[in-house]
């Protein structure tokens, strides 16, 4: 244990911590824009300067480690007029439209730029230099005139993904994010797994398909699990007015955190598909008593018998528990089946097996396990 | 439909056979990069990629190098003619009437069609002011006038240094004309290599020792103490180690280490080869300004010929010491001659600088234990080996043993490099070294140490110069000093400091990437006369948040000339508000 | 899995990833593979036909020959016992049937592996030494392994490799297959499978047939006791092992299924040799489908009731590591839809009721669990505890405060079990089973002379009923693409044009190829998202004899210009 001091108060902390992870564990606040703390540390954006005793500059909380008799003070005058300054070195190039802007309300620059009460400079060029949305990406909006070249996205998209997709290109003040060879993403390989996304403090990474849908505070946030694969990624479904908007990243998530893939984060728009059935079907044939068509393709089209007709819960299960009882009777419990679903919950599925063995009394119950 | 992976391209061969040659070494990233724009004379989105996916390297990597590197170009170039935008030149230019900004324009009206010119930063030619690169070789001074001329082969008359300047202490220096470079055997018969075989006769904790002892500091401009440095290195129980000397001059006003490395190439390997026994080292690079081909063929020329007489390569003079130096060529970047960026670069990165702690001694090149260290630094090495320590610390009378290279440039009579003590006051480098003020001229100001430096005026021209001495506000950096009269504006000279450090800024921290260009939007507009009210404390602010706050030591040096022209010449400053 | 996906993740040496296309397939998980290759350092073994873009960053890329996974697995069990590197103490203490194994394991030397599988020798003693002596290793695999005619035999030949190098009951090692859908582990803990109840009690164990018939308010067979509270019930339970989806279709023409009840399933899209599916269902008495969309199976229903998507239910989801996680209602349930459990209880009450009617049977109304009138999905979970015994300590109530439970959960004070096996196995001691390569069922020949497998691609899902119907998929990833080899291409004289038609025995389908080097020359891979270019028009109905899992790996078929 190193014993250090933040702001004239006495603490032990452990070697190897950053002085942002102690300061942290103490609730000193230490502002952060380049630092996640799923990913490494790049010490690139210098919001969390803190001044060291003894120390000929101020140091990046979060790269610097701590050492013995260590001094530090968060908040001093230095520090806060040079934070205030970097942001306004920010906000001069970036565009002056978080009233427009999608992430407005969900932006840590947004909310930096606040606290520190910070001027947006006259001069500068005020999110003019480069087109927005300028990638094709169906699910991804880029906008780099909001970038503040953090490199969060690089980092998520190595550290997280494995993709490598992000990186920087040019230097000095021309310097940007690229995807590849400065090509489109999905010609740079990307996976529209959406990582660089979440972690974009800003809005120059956003989301395409609810793009102007709602504020951060009209949605309710509700966690819940996804419905692809068997992996068991947990998200938060975005909700505005009874429909689901959106998908952001949990970072409580036990299997993924922050992690997604392109599916669970942006094929929910099925959920208001029109084409989603709403009602009961029956075939008419069954309504109006009559013995059943024969089924094919082309008969379908041809055949009113087979025509779906739209009825109440009631009269279609009865029609259901009636075919149950009679093919029971007539050809043997054995006669009939239940496929069970690998898409619906434990809950559901018990009852499916609940009902083959106790209702019908047939285990002739199975799902697609195997396909 | 977007799914772009319905286009099956195999690897173009060109490029499979480029990376195999080098054994698809991810390192190798930049020479191949050069290779194919030399072939092809751009790169394109697929060679990029295709090297990439040759080098298991991911695409962005690479694109972000080719738009890095100055030397590197997306766009189709013919044959290219690099015009010195360097502070000298300018000078140089100014002096002469003709504006910098119309330069490229003016070369470009004069060179037939073959050729591309573009700007770049400053050459390492300060001595050769005004300068050009053609292709790869160095010419100056050459005049626009010349440009025809310069196209079918006029390199312009170099500096010639054999001559001894009154009151030098030649001893990097001693060998100038009197060897041939390209000859080992005329090295040897000056007795080059003694030291090392002094050295080598040592164990080598105790060459370690004789180098710590001998006060040696090194050279690059912070005076860290070479000896701690390579003990940090031996102690450090990982190996492989490596030694890494950074040739990569690329501060404006400074040349030294290419003349060294033209003069007397086998002074800086033998220096090398001692570090590598002293540290426990087997294998170097020396990290070369792309600049700097010729200096970088010198080198290669040498290395061949001490492998020859076994002085590198597997048991150096029959001993068990092995050791091998590599050259390695930069492509254009400044910050590349901070370490981390440089070792970055060496990886075959983007020139960035790495985050430090680690420092390169614990975790350098590839993550091993490195000593990155100066050519000056290396070629006092082996003077110390050859005659001890103690000779080295009584070599003058100054407070710093040995000697220092300088440089001394402007408005002098008589400019260029010579070695001499340390402790030398500006009036003396001006008027004992550099033959006074030319006529006409008046010392204005100088820019001491480089481009990074302290800028000051008379009142500061009897303050002795060490490594101290920047704690009263004159700074002996890299030792060169630019003297300007009263012709020289200094509101326009630092405007073309920034205009260096903003073309320079790596990008990585907000403070430098934004604060030099800001600043430079400034000076371009008091330059021109049209300053507005409160640009000089907008300097002074911006000058204060990249000294703090930077990430590294780019960004918070370039306040050092910004605060102190303004300290000195407020007036100007003010004069310029409108 | 035997093993937690974090666990693996961060503690295995080496991944021996045979047979899933992990970072499509499972993306996510895939991810942290990756991060464990580049980052930490571990090494990667993919044993795949195809290109996968794991291989990217695999140590080595072993691209056997489409059906010889057992000749692969036993050739590496060769090298390891004729190095000496199996750990023979795990052998001793933990295993039996050792000797009898290692007598078939020593008919596969490398060469002649070398010869089945197309591998080269050097890479089988790579490998073998790479996972013998990188430990711990973890096994992976999906589908690649299982959808063959030796599905079991594969499966089981990969734990035998897992105990030879005692990598089993170890915080990174295990065998780790990864399940496909969100919930399949959970259908099938659930007794979604004909041989067994939930938690998987065999239907034919007594014991297990008395414990469900009581709770569920059956006649049982010498229950003692019946008083007061229990009434005599004549409803019984069955104790002879089901169908499975496999052998239910067919038995739809054998005149054996007269009733299918399928709950979000599209057997049309997913099962193979499409045209005889379609045949059944057309021969079938009646269908119930309960679903979101139309699909192509509906077009069969008599009856389409609409059920929810999992963004209008709350229950839970069982992952692939046996994580049982919640899943909350986030909107109303849309138009008439209904939760699909409330579906499913309907028709169970009014099926009893005309049960009881016509057949003048009854039950024990006082058994604890033989109501079907649930207040929500918590109280189905309610009835889970009480009879799944792995479940036992999974409330919603402690999934809710945010508890992290991985099943066996026993009693609601268990924390869950995240690596299975660590002191014994589930029968005691693990048995080495002797299992020799079997050819596949459909060979290439000069009809039909290429190879073709199947699966999905990372943006769609299955069948594609949701995928299709979410836009920005679409426009990534529209119409169904067949990978074709470039020499392949050329022979056939793909040449600039886009489309091909690939027929097998069984049908015949066009789409768009993709000229990649990600199949091996004679091999094709394609899926079956889309309706208009299915893969399962192709496929065959060749079962493993035990698992019933059709092998969809390989397909014998022809491929031409269209």
């Amino acid at each position: 244990m190193l014993n250090i001091k933040i702001n004239g108060q006495s603490i032990q902390a452990e070697a190897g911590k950053t002085v942002l992870q102690v300061a942290k564990e103490h609730d000193v606040h230490v502002p952060t824009l380049c630092y996640h703390k799923d990913l490494n540390p790049t010490g690139n954006c210098r919001m969390c300067i803190v001044e060291v005793k003894g120390g000929r500059f101020l140091q990046a909380a979060c790269v610097t480690p701590i050492w013995e008799g260590m001094e530090i003070e968060t908040s001093s005058e230095k520090v806060m007029k040079d934070r205030k300054l970097t942001l306004e070195l920010m906000l001069a190039n970036h565009p002056v439209d978080c009233m427009t802007c999608d992430v407005a309300g969900e932006c840590e620059l947004q909310d930096l730029a606040y606290e520190y009460k910070a001027e947006v400079p006259a001069w500068g060029a005020k999110g003019t230099r480069y087109k927005a949305d300028s990638d094709p990406n169906p699910f991804i909006r880029v906008d780099m005139n909001k970038c503040i070249l953090c490199r969060r996205c690089e980092s998520a998209c190595a550290e997280i993904q494995g993709r490598n997709v992000w990186g920087v290109a040019k230097r000095g003040f021309d310097e940007t994010m690229v995807t590849g060879a400065g090509v489109p993403m999905l010609e740079a390989r990307c996976e529209s797994c959406g990582q660089c996304v979440a972690y974009c403090p800003t809005g120059a990474l956003s989301n395409k398909m609810n793009y102007g849908m709602a504020r951060a505070h009209q949605v309710k946030k509700v966690t819940t699990t996804c419905s692809y694969c068997g992996v068991g990624c947990q998200f938060d479904l975005l909700v505005k007015n009874n429909k689901v908007i959106g998908v952001s990243s949990n970072p409580n998530a036990p299997v993924n955190g922050m992690a997604l893939c392109v599916k669970g984060r942006y094929a929910y728009d099925y959920i208001h598909h029109p084409e989603r059935v709403k009602k009961p079907h029956v075939r008419r044939y069954l309504l109006e008593g009559n013995a059943k068509p024969i089924v094919n393709r082309k008969s379908e089209i041809q055949n009113p018998k087979w025509d779906w007709v739209e009825t109440e819960w009631d009269v279609a299960l009865d029609i259901v528990a009636k075919k149950f009882g009679e093919l029971r009777k007539d050809f043997g419990a054995d006669s009939i089946g239940l496929l069970t679903s690998a898409k619906c919950t434990n809950e559901e599925n018990y009852l499916m097996n609940k009902l083959a063995r106790q209702v019908v009394g047939t285990n002739n119950i199975d799902h697609c396990a195997r396909l | 439909m977007k799914n772009k992976n319905n286009a099956y391209h195999p690897i173009s061969p060109e490029i499979e056979e480029l990376a195999r040659a080098h054994e698809y070494q991810p390192e190798a990233a930049l020479e191949v990069l050069k290779e194919i724009q030399t072939r092809h004379s751009t790169l394109t989105t697929e060679a990029i990629t295709d090297t990439a996916r040759a080098l298991k390297l991911p695409p962005h990597q690479l694109y972000g190098m080719a738009t890095f590197y100055s030397m590197l170009s997306l766009e189709e170039r013919k044959k290219v003619l690099r015009v010195c935008d360097g502070p000298v030149c300018w000078l140089k230019r100014s002096s002469k009437g003709s504006d910098q900004s119309s330069v490229i324009s003016n070369w470009s009206s004069m060179v037939d069609g073959q050729w591309s010119v573009e700007r770049t930063s400053c050459l390492g030619l300060c001595d050769r002011a005004p300068a050009v690169l053609v292709e790869d070789e160095q010419a100056g001074p050459v005049e626009i006038g010349d440009a025809k001329k310069v196209c079918k082969g006029w390199r312009g008359v170099p500096t010639e240094y054999s001559k001894v300047r009154k009151g030098e202490t030649r001893v990097m220096t001693a060998l100038i004309g009197k060897i041939d470079p390209d000859s080992i055997d005329d090295a040897l018969a000056n007795d080059v290599y003694s030291g090392l075989k002094s050295a080598l006769q040592k164990e080598s904790i105790a060459v370690l020792s004789e180098v710590e002892s001998s006060g040696l500091q090194g050279r690059g401009g912070a005076g860290f103490p070479v000896g701690r440095k390579w003990r940090f290195v031996a102690s450090e129980k990982r190996t492989p180690r490596y030694i890494i000397c950074n040739a990569d001059e690329s501060e404006p006003l400074i040349f030294k280490d290419r003349v060294l490395m033209d003069t007397n190439p086998h002074q800086l390997i033998e220096g090398m080869t001692i570090a590598g026994y002293a540290c426990g080292a087997s294998e170097a690079w020396i990290y070369i300004r792309g600049e700097y081909e010729s200096q970088a063929r010198r080198l290669e020329n040498a290395i061949t010929q001490a492998k020859e007489k076994n002085l590198l390569g597997a048991k150096i003079l029959g001993t068990e010491f092995s050791f091998q130096i590599h050259v390695h060529r930069g492509a254009g970047a400044y910050i590349c001659g901070e370490e981390t960026a440089l070792i970055e670069s060496l990886e075959g990165k983007r020139g960035e600088p790495r985050l430090r702690p680690p420092y390169p001694p614990t975790s350098g090149f590839r993550g091993q234990p490195t000593a990155v260290n100066n050519v000056e630094s290396f070629c006092a090495v082996p003077h110390i080996m050859k005659n001890g320590a103690d000779w080295w610390r009584n070599l003058t009378g100054a407070s710093t043993p040995g000697t220092k290279m300088y440089m001394v440039l402007g408005h002098v009579k008589n400019p260029g490099l010579f070695e001499a003590p340390f402790g030398l006051t500006l009036r003396e480098i001006i008027k004992k070294f550099g033959g006074g003020m030319q006529t006409g001229s008046k010392f204005k100001f100088a820019l001491c140490g480089g481009a990074a430096g302290t800028i000051v005026d008379k009142n500061m021209l009897d303050i002795p110069i060490d490594f101290a001495s920047s704690q009263k506000g004159i700074s002996l950096g890299a030792g060169s000093f630019l003297i300007c009269d009263q012709s020289v504006s200094p509101v326009a000279f630092l405007r073309e400091l920034l205009h260096f450090f903003a073309a320079e800024s790596c990008g990585k921290c907000t403070p430098c990437r934004v604060g030099t260009w800001r600043s430079l939007e400034i000076l371009d507009r008091m330059a021109a006369g049209k300053g507005q009210k409160g640009d000089t404390d907008e300097l002074k602010t911006l000058a204060a948040l990249m000294q703090d706050s930077s990430f590294c030591g780019l960004g918070q040096s370039v306040p050092i000339p910004m605060n102190s022209v303004i300290t000195h010449f407020g007036a100007e400053f003010a004069k310029v508000e409108n | 899995m035997s093993n937690s996906m974090d666990d693996v993740a961060k503690h295995a040496q080496t991944f021996f990833i045979i047979g899933s296309n992990t970072t499509e397939q499972h993306p996510v998980f895939g991810t942290m593979i990756r991060r464990a290759v580049k980052y930490r350092g571990a090494k990667l073994i993919v044993a795949d036909p195809r290109k996968i873009d794991i291989t990217e960053i695999a140590t080595l890329h072993l691209r056997q020959r489409p059906g010889t996974d057992i000749a692969l697995i036993n050739g590496l069990m060769y090298i390891i016992l004729e190095k000496g590197w199996e750990d023979k103490t795990f052998i001793d203490e933990r295993c039996e049937n050792f000797d009898e194994f290692k007598a078939t394991v020593m008919e596969y030397p490398p060469e002649k592996v070398a010869e089945i599988t197309n591998i080269p020798v050097e890479q089988l003693y790579e490998t073998a030494e790479i996972i013998a002596t990188s430990k711990p290793t973890a096994v992976i695999w999906a589908m690649g392994i299982t959808q063959h005619i030796v599905g079991v035999r594969n499966v089981m030949d990969l734990a035998n490799l897992q105990m030879l190098l005692g990598n089993m009951g170890v915080p990174g090692g295990g065998v780790n297959p990864l399940r496909g859908q969100n919930n399949v582990q959970g259908a099938c803990d659930m007794g979604g499978l004909p041989n067994v109840f939930p938690a998987y009690q065999p239907v034919t164990n007594p014991e297990v047939i008395e414990k469900y018939g009581t709770a569920w308010g059956l006649k049982v067979e010498g229950l003692k006791g019946e008083g007061e509270n229990l009434q005599p019930a004549t409803f019984q339970l069955s104790n002879r092992i089901g169908m499975t989806v496999t052998e239910m279709m067919p038995g739809i023409l054998e005149g054996k299924t007269k009733l299918l009840y399928i709950l979000g399933e599209d057997p049309v899209m997913s099962d193979p040799d499409t045209k005889h599916i379609r045949h059944c269902l057309e021969e079938l008495d009646f269908l119930l489908l309960q679903e979101i969309f139309p699909s192509e199976t509906s077009v069969y229903a008599d009856v389409l009731l609409p059920g929810v998507t999992f963004a209008e239910k709350t229950g839970t989801f069982t992952n692939t590591e046996r994580r049982v996680q919640i899943v909350r209602q986030a909107i109303p349930t849309q138009g008439d839809a209904r939760n699909d459990w409330w579906i499913t209880a309907e028709i169970a009450k009014r099926v009893l009721n005309i049960r009881m009617k016509d057949e003048g049977g009854r039950m024990n109304e006082n058994a604890p669990y033989a109501s079907w009138n649930y207040k929500d999905a918590s109280a189905i979970m309610d009835e889970i505890n009480a009879l799944v015994p792995s479940y036992g300590g999974v409330t919603h109530t402690r999934l809710e405060a945010g508890e992290r439970l991985q099943w066996p959960c026993p009693t609601k004070d268990h924390p869950g079990t995240p690596i299975l096996h660590t002191k014994q196995f589930t029968r005691g001691k693990g048995k080495f089973m002797p299992i020799d390569h079997i050819s596949p069922a459909e060979k290439p020949d000069d009809d039909y002379p290429m190879l073709m497998s199947t699966g999905r691609v990372i943006y769609h899902w299955h069948g594609g009923q949701m995928t299709r119907r979410a836009k920005g998929i679409m426009e990534v990833y529209g119409e169904a693409l067949i990978e074709v080899n470039p020499d392949d291409a050329i022979k056939i004289g793909i040449n600039g044009k886009t489309h091909i038609r690939v027929t097998s025995r069984r049908g015949m389908i066009e789409a768009k190829a993709w000229v990649t080097d990600r199949v091996p020359p004679g091999m094709i891979y394609a899926n079956f998202h889309f309706p208009a270019a299915s893969a399962n028009e192709l496929t065959h109905a060749a079962l493993d004899p035990t698992a019933k899992i059709p092998e969809y790996k390989i397909t014998a078929v022809k491929v031409e210009l269209a």
